[in-house]
Order: structure tokens, then C-alpha cells, then sequence
């Protein structure tokens, strides 16, 4: 059973379809790169996996269960700008967040919990800094800090909305790492980014999306000039031996 | 003059009582920029004490439904294409205050029922207030302790905690009847707009010197409630409103952090600046990088 | 119909009164058009209390001569320390404008407790004497009206695209924090004109339901604007009505600005309930396309 099952979805905000025709599969252990431009639904997508925008069309099936249901089994990496960075949280605070579903309402996060979110925390680098305020951190590591935080939820199902964006090559090579170390350990993996050379690196799949999918597939088979140039539309693309660049007007 | 005495001894326990209460749920109100509902709250449950008083119940009862109609009203309106929290509280506030001021205005006794509403009249609280006061700040408490993991996730991260599955629209909803429980039971007492400036100013202190929620709400209980009871001494020595004299206490200590706090004070940063004689580095931006800004809100 | 709706005009203090009404409709359309595309919600809020201090110091000191030049001091202070207020990001906005409002309405009760009709003054301060309107009073408003509008109508373009894209603005060379302070001072001027009418309390209304009531018919500036105006117009003329004919035939004593604000209200509530039908309708057939 894959972790995560798409099957002829239709995504709407209020009544806007957004998204349509969205096919796909994310299997244990696997990468899925959601490809696509600013505005081509890759962000509504992981929402909906989420059950946090209806499907009105289609079904999206997590974890063999509606996506709601089954948010206990997944983790959700937010763009870590989205936050507010003078939030008077430390590191360790917000790596132990993930803890709280699995901790329960009432109860205080026991020793065990706080060794899982140090692991998490050292698994993305930042172990020195547990104690640092979150807000004092750069980018990239406030970015490290919220995937150690999804990965002390210890889910079945990771989704990280453009985890790469404005992040330094350090962090970037941080991030590459844990997310590696986490295929190994069996979580699928759903990640939406435009990099598309950083797409090609990290992901087995790929998928291609701009309000409607245009391609889905191992990843070098799906990243060719022509299915990315159909979900460009009529923005330049050109190739450099194994670089593909979208070149905008 | 022993009355007079057993007023003011009243008085005291009532300061402290509201300061410790105010502190607390001020720790929410500020990490989660709600200083406006909490002042359109103290406007919003208005008619609903103006009510009560005509139909001779009791008044915190009035407020309290007031309240919560009003914060149901923010809730879904601000969910409303087009409008925002902001607008859906002013909105609120105008609303709950004309009718109250309407309502008002059919009695006798207008004016002086008015001003004893928006300033308060600490020195006249009656043994119900005290059991009142003390009963909603240990109820207040005790909800705060029991779900302060769950606050701080959702405040900190909302869209992450409805991803982990928390109904972030219910955690909303509790912080909005909580500060509509301390501002039910601190109005009548000690007014409007006390009861803003209590909430509001010591945990905007707090947040200029700690950057930790533990010891933010240490910080904005102990200076609330030696506001309050600053403020009530110092409005009998010069004979001036208790209401004023307390907000102006408390406005005071916030209006000293912003100045010597270390780090985030006035004296600190421009120490450093000096320091440093290069630009401090700026802010990240909220919105991702080549997104458009919205004009209005969702 | 005719008894209630056109008969109370005829009185003098009637006629004035909704004269004024009319004034400030005007002007509270276009400036509330403003509060609500800069989220100055609060703003309005804080500075219809932070005027009450310079009413007083200003009665205090030169009796009823005093006020207004009491509350155009008290409104330039507070509309300088409001700027720099949300220029600074040391502390959120809203935590220092909450601190910043309670502080100076203390400071007028403090000041006003100490005098001996406290309470009679406080709330003619505070809830305004809409019937008791001069012909000076309504000249004052004119020209405040025709100063903001002319200002905000000169500086349009700058101001919508600092509330849209305040970095593209800054980035494009306008002055951030001078657009702020006009924008600031025209709200100011609006609540030290009503002030005098509808009170201080009420401007709020007068700030913020106009524009929300055309948001709920409108995605574009203007169509906003000019519904405002005609809500403000509407419930000013409605409510004065109400509050004139509730008294005379019913014996009911209804505060006129209160009456006003409540009329607004309900403008407000059934337009919000009219739209919300028209997108019930809209969805079911979007949904019916769909299917």
C-alpha cells in the first residue's frame, strides 16, 4: 500500500478549482518533488494532503485513510519565513513540538520525548543551538529546526512546503542529509520546490503541476524538456548538459 | 474611619487578585496580538451588563453572554472574504458599545452609570466581586496549566499545529473566552480601560525581557499586580481615580522596558549599534520571496 | 412614512443635526475606504481615546473655546507617536498602541477625576451632544472634510500602493513613514471633528463599518468608497429619525449617535446576510457547472 494515493483529484478554495487531474503514488521510503511555477498549486496540494482544503473531485487517500484522519502519521514542514521570528521560543521548545500529539492533552512531555527531539535535532546538525531563540537563527537553520521538529513526530509521511527556498548551501546540505537518512528509515516523502536541479538530486519522483498535472514519474524520465516546457507554458526553458534552467521573462 | 479602611483593604485584595489574573491571560493576549479584541471585549460585553442591570440579574452574567456573542461574532467574521480580524473586531466593538450606550441612555442615571463603567470604581467592590475575581482567576489558571503546551504551538505555529492535527479554530476560540472571562470580571471592578492597560502593558514588558513564555508570565503577573497595587496607593495619596492611577503604573513599567531592557531596550540597542557601527541585519521578510503581498486579507 | 422620515427635519436642531451627519458620512466613507485597506482598525480605535486627554486640557484650560484646539494637539501627538510607533518593530503594533491608548485615556481621567462635575462632563466628552450642533460646529466640519478629502484625493495613488506593497513603495522611493503620518492625521482630524456630535467613542463606527459594509459588496476601491458614504448617509439620516421619533411619539430616550452607529450596524448585518445569500446562489451553480 503506498503511503500516499492519488487518484484523479480535483482541489478547490472555496469554489475555485485550483488544481485538477492530479494522479500519483508516494511509496515507504520514497521522494516525491513537486514541480511546478509560483501559483501552480504545489502548496494547495500538500494542504489537501493534509485535509486542510477539500477535494472535491477524485480522492486523496493517506495511509490507506481520509487525509484528515490520518494526520497523526504525518508532518507537516512549514516555510520557515512564515513564522514569526521574535516568537520568545527556544530551539529545543520547538523541536519538542513535535512530541505534543503523541504526548496528549494534560501531559507534560516526559523524558523520553525530550531525547527524541535531541536526536532530531542532532539528526539536522543543530544539536549546539538547542538552547538558542528561534528567531536568532538564519533561514536555513530555522528550516533545519522545523524538519527536526517533523521528524521527532516520527511520521509515515513527511511533507515540506519549498524547504530549500533562501536557504544557505550548509543548511541545504543539512536538509539533504536528514531527508536522506529518513528515505533509509522507510518515510515517503512529499516535498514541492521550483529548484529544479536540487528536484533531480534529492527525489526519486517527480511531479509536474501548474493548476492542472502535466506529468508524473520516476524523475529523470519526467523532468524532459518537452513536459516541462508544457507545464511552463511559454517561459524559456534551455538546457545545459544535465541543468535544466527556467529562464523567466 | 474603620469603613474607610476595610474599603481600601477590599480594594487591595481586588488589585491583586485582577493584576495576577490580567498577567496571565496578558501573556496570550500579546504572543498572539490580540490587544484590540481584548479592547473591543471590554466594549463588546457593554450591553449585556446595561441588560442585566435592567432586568436585575446579575451583571457578570449579562457580560459574560455578551462576550460570548461577540466573540462568536470576531470568529466568523473575520472569516469572511474581505475581512480581516482587525476590521471584524472593530466592527464588533462599535456594534456591542452603541447598543450598550443606547440601551443606557432609555435610564436614568445615564452619565454616572457610563463613567463607572469605563473607569471603574475599585474603591466600592463588594464581597461577590472579591469571590467573583478570585474564583475566574483560579478557573483561568488552572485552563492555562493545563493546556499551555497546546497554546504555545498554536500561537507559535498555526498552520503547523492544524497540520499536526490540533483544531486550531477550537485553541482560538478558548484564548478569546478566556480573555473574555478576565475582562467580565475585571470591568466591572476596575473599567475599561484598566483592565486593557492591566492585560496589555505587563506582559509587553515581560516580552522585552525574556525570551521564554515560563518566565514572560512570572514577569507579567508580578508586574501587574505591583501596578495594581502601586497604583492604588498612589490615587489615595493625590486624591486622583484609581482606574487612571493604576493604567498609568502599569503603562509606566512598559514604557521603562522599552527603554532599559536589556537587549531590546532603547539603552541596549543603540549600546550596540555603537558597538557594532555596522547596520544591524534585516529582518526576513513573512511573505516568501516573489509571492505578491495580499491586498486585503482571506 | 412622511411623519417619520421627513416631519423631524423641519426642526432647526434637526436639520443641523443631520447636516452634520451628512458631512461626516462623506467624509468618514473615503477614510474608512483608507482604515480598512491599512488594517487601521486599532489605530481608529486608540486615537478616538487618545484625543480625550487634550479635550480636557483643553476645557480645563480655556472652557469650551479650548476643546477643539485641545484635540487637534492631542491628535497630532498621537498621530506622531502612532508613526513611530509602527515604524519601530521592537514591540508588535498592537501591544504598544493598546499601552500607548489606555496611558493617555488615563491621563485624561486623571485629570478630569480630579474636578468636581466629573461624570457629566466625562460622557459629553465621550458620547458627543449630536443635537446640540451649531452652525460654527458644522463649518468646522466642513472644512476639516474639505482639507482630508483634498489631501487623501491628492496623495491616492501613493497611499493605495503603500497599503498594497508597502516594500515596492519604499523600494520605488516614497517615504514610507510620511504617508503613514498624512494617513494617521486625516484619521485624527475625523475623529476631533465628530467628536463634537457622535462623541469620541462612537467615531469608531464612523471609521470602520462604512468601508466594511462596501468590502461586503465590492473587490474594487471606488465601488467601496462610494457605498460607504451612502451607508454612513443612509444610517445617519435613518437613525436620526429613529432617535427623534422614539422620543416624541413613544417617550423612549434614545441616544442620537448611538441611534446612528446602531443603524449603521444593521446596514452592516443585513448587506453581510444579502451577500452571503447571493454566494450560497452563486456556489450552487459554480457546483452545478462542476457536475
Amino acid at each position: 500500500m503506498a503511503a500516499l494515493h492519488i487518484d484523479h483529484a480535483t482541489i478547490a478554495y472555496d469554489t475555485e478549482p485550483v488544481l485538477t487531474g492530479v494522479t500519483g503514488r508516494v511509496h515507504a521510503g520514497e521522494v516525491v518533488a513537486l514541480i511546478g511555477p509560483n501559483g501552480a498549486g504545489k502548496s494547495t496540494l500538500i494542504k489537501a494532503v493534509l485535509g486542510l482544503v477539500p477535494v472535491v473531485g477524485g480522492t486523496v487517500t493517506v495511509l490507506g485513510r481520509a487525509p484528515a484522519a490520518a494526520r497523526r502519521d504525518v508532518a507537516y514542514v512549514p516555510q520557515a519565513d512564515s513564522l514569526d521570528p521574535q516568537f520568545p521560543v527556544s530551539v529545543a521548545q520547538v523541536v519538542l513540538m513535535g512530541r505534543y500529539r503523541e504526548v496528549g492533552w494534560l501531559r507534560r512531555p516526559g523524558r523520553d520525548d525530550r531525547r527524541i527531539a535531541a536526536d532530531a535535532l542532532d539528526q539536522v546538525g543543530l544539536a549546539d543551538r538547542a538552547r538558542a531563540t528561534f528567531g536568532t537563527l538564519s533561514g536555513g537553520q530555522r528550516q533545519r529546526v522545523l524538519l527536526a521538529r517533523a521528524i521527532a513526530q516520527r511520521p509515515r509521511l513527511l511533507l515540506l512546503d519549498e524547504p530549500f527556498n533562501g536557504v544557505d548551501l550548509v543548511s541545504q546540505d543539512a536538509l539533504l542529509g536528514a531527508l536522506g537518512e529518513l528515505k533509509r528509515q522507510g518515510t515517503a516523502v512529499l516535498l514541492s520546490t521550483h529548484d529544479l536541479a536540487l528536484a533531480q538530486h534529492v527525489s526519486d519522483h517527480a511531479c509536474l503541476l501548474n493548476r492542472r498535472m502535466f506529468g508524473f514519474g520516476p524523475t529523470g524520465a519526467t523532468l524532459t524538456p518537452d513536459l516541462l516546457r508544457a507545464t511552463y507554458g511559454n517561459q524559456a526553458l534551455e538546457l545545459h548538459g544535465d541543468q535544466i534552467v527556467v529562464a523567466h521573462h | 474611619m474603620r469603613w474607610l479602611d476595610v474599603a481600601f483593604d477590599r480594594a487591595l485584595l481586588e488589585s491583586v487578585l485582577v493584576g495576577s489574573v490580567c498577567g496571565l491571560i496578558g501573556v496570550q493576549v500579546v504572543l498572539r496580538r490580540q490587544a484590540f479584541f481584548t479592547m473591543a471585549m471590554t466594549h463588546a460585553t457593554f450591553p449585556g451588563v446595561v441588560i442585566a442591570a435592567v432586568l436585575g440579574v446579575n451583571l457578570y452574567l449579562g457580560g459574560a453572554v455578551a462576550g460570548v456573542l461577540a466573540a462568536l461574532a470576531v470568529t466568523v467574521l473575520s472569516r469572511r472574504r474581505g475581512h480581516d480580524a482587525s476590521m471584524a473586531t472593530a466592527v464588533a466593538l462599535a456594534a456591542g458599545f452603541s447598543l450598550g450606550v443606547a440601551l443606557l441612555s432609555t435610564q436614568n442615571g445615564f452619565t454616572r452609570n457610563l463613567t463607572a463603567y469605563l473607569t471603574g470604581s475599585i474603591l466600592t467592590v463588594g464581597e461577590q466581586d472579591l469571590v467573583v475575581a478570585a474564583a475566574v482567576t483560579a478557573g483561568v489558571a488552572l485552563v492555562l496549566a493545563a493546556v499551555h503546551k497546546e497554546l504555545l504551538y498554536t500561537a507559535f505555529d498555526h498552520h503547523g499545529a492544524r497540520a499536526a492535527g490540533y483544531r486550531t479554530g477550537a485553541m482560538d476560540l478558548l484564548v478569546l473566552l478566556l480573555i473574555e472571562a478576565v475582562v467580565v470580571t475585571s470591568v466591572p471592578a476596575v473599567g475599561t480601560i484598566l483592565t486593557l492597560a492591566l492585560v496589555v502593558a505587563p506582559a509587553g514588558a515581560a516580552r522585552l525581557w525574556t525570551d521564554r513564555v515560563a518566565g514572560m508570565t512570572a514577569f507579567a503577573v508580578a508586574v501587574a499586580v505591583s501596578s495594581a497595587v502601586g497604583g492604588l496607593y498612589l490615587s489615595r495619596a493625590f486624591d486622583v481615580a484609581a482606574g487612571g492611577a493604576i493604567s498609568l503604573v502599569a503603562a509606566a513599567c512598559f514604557a521603562l522596558s522599552t527603554i532599559v531592557a536589556p537587549r531590546q531596550g532603547l539603552i541596549a540597542r543603540a549600546a550596540h549599534r555603537r558597538r557594532r557601527r555596522t547596520p544591524p541585519a534585516t529582518e526576513p521578510g513573512r511573505a516568501a520571496p516573489g509571492e505578491p503581498v495580499p491586498a486585503t486579507g482571506s | 412614512m412622511h411623519a417619520t422620515l421627513v416631519e423631524p427635519f423641519s426642526v432647526p436642531f434637526m436639520a443641523r443635526a443631520l447636516t452634520e451627519l451628512l458631512l461626516l458620512a462623506v467624509l468618514a466613507g473615503v477614510v474608512s475606504t483608507h482604515v480598512l485597506t491599512r488594517r487601521l482598525g486599532f489605530v481608529a480605535d486608540a486615537m478616538t481615546h487618545t484625543v480625550f486627554p487634550g479635550i480636557v486640557l483643553g476645557f480645563l484650560s480655556a472652557g469650551v473655546d479650548g476643546v477643539l484646539p485641545g484635540a487637534l494637539a492631542a491628535a497630532a501627538v498621537t498621530a506622531i507617536l502612532l508613526t513611530l510607533l509602527t515604524r519601530s518593530r521592537r514591540v508588535t503594533d498592537d501591544t504598544a498602541l493598546a499601552v500607548l491608548l489606555a496611558a493617555m485615556f488615563a491621563v485624561g481621567v486623571v485629570l478630569v477625576s480630579r474636578r468636581a462635575s466629573y461624570t457629566a462632563d466625562l460622557t459629553s466628552f465621550l458620547f458627543g451632544r449630536l443635537l446640540t450642533v451649531t452652525a460654527g460646529q458644522i463649518a468646522q466640519t466642513a472644512v476639516v472634510a474639505g482639507l482630508v478629502l483634498t489631501t487623501l484625493a491628492v496623495l491616492h495613488k501613493e497611499l493605495l500602493l503603500r497599503a498594497f506593497d508597502p516594500r515596492a513603495a519604499a523600494a520605488m522611493g516614497y517615504r514610507i513613514w510620511l504617508l503613514d503620518l498624512v494617513l494617521n492625521l486625516a484619521v485624527a482630524l475625523v475623529v476631533v471633528a465628530a467628536a463634537q456630535s457622535v462623541g469620541t467613542i462612537l467615531v469608531i463606527a464612523l471609521l470602520v463599518v462604512p468601508a466594511a459594509t462596501g468590502r461586503l459588496v465590492s473587490d474594487r476601491i471606488a465601488p467601496i468608497t462610494l457605498a460607504g458614504v451612502a451607508v454612513a448617509a443612509l444610517s445617519g439620516y435613518l437613525g436620526l429619525a429613529i432617535s427623534y421619533r422614539a422620543s416624541v411619539s413613544h417617550g423612549l430616550r434614545l441616544a442620537g449617535g448611538a441611534t446612528v452607529v446602531l443603524t449603521m450596524v444593521a446596514v452592516y448585518l443585513l448587506t453581510l446576510l444579502a451577500a452571503g445569500l447571493a454566494r450560497a446562489l452563486r456556489s450552487r451553480r459554480t457546483s452545478d457547472a462542476v457536475a
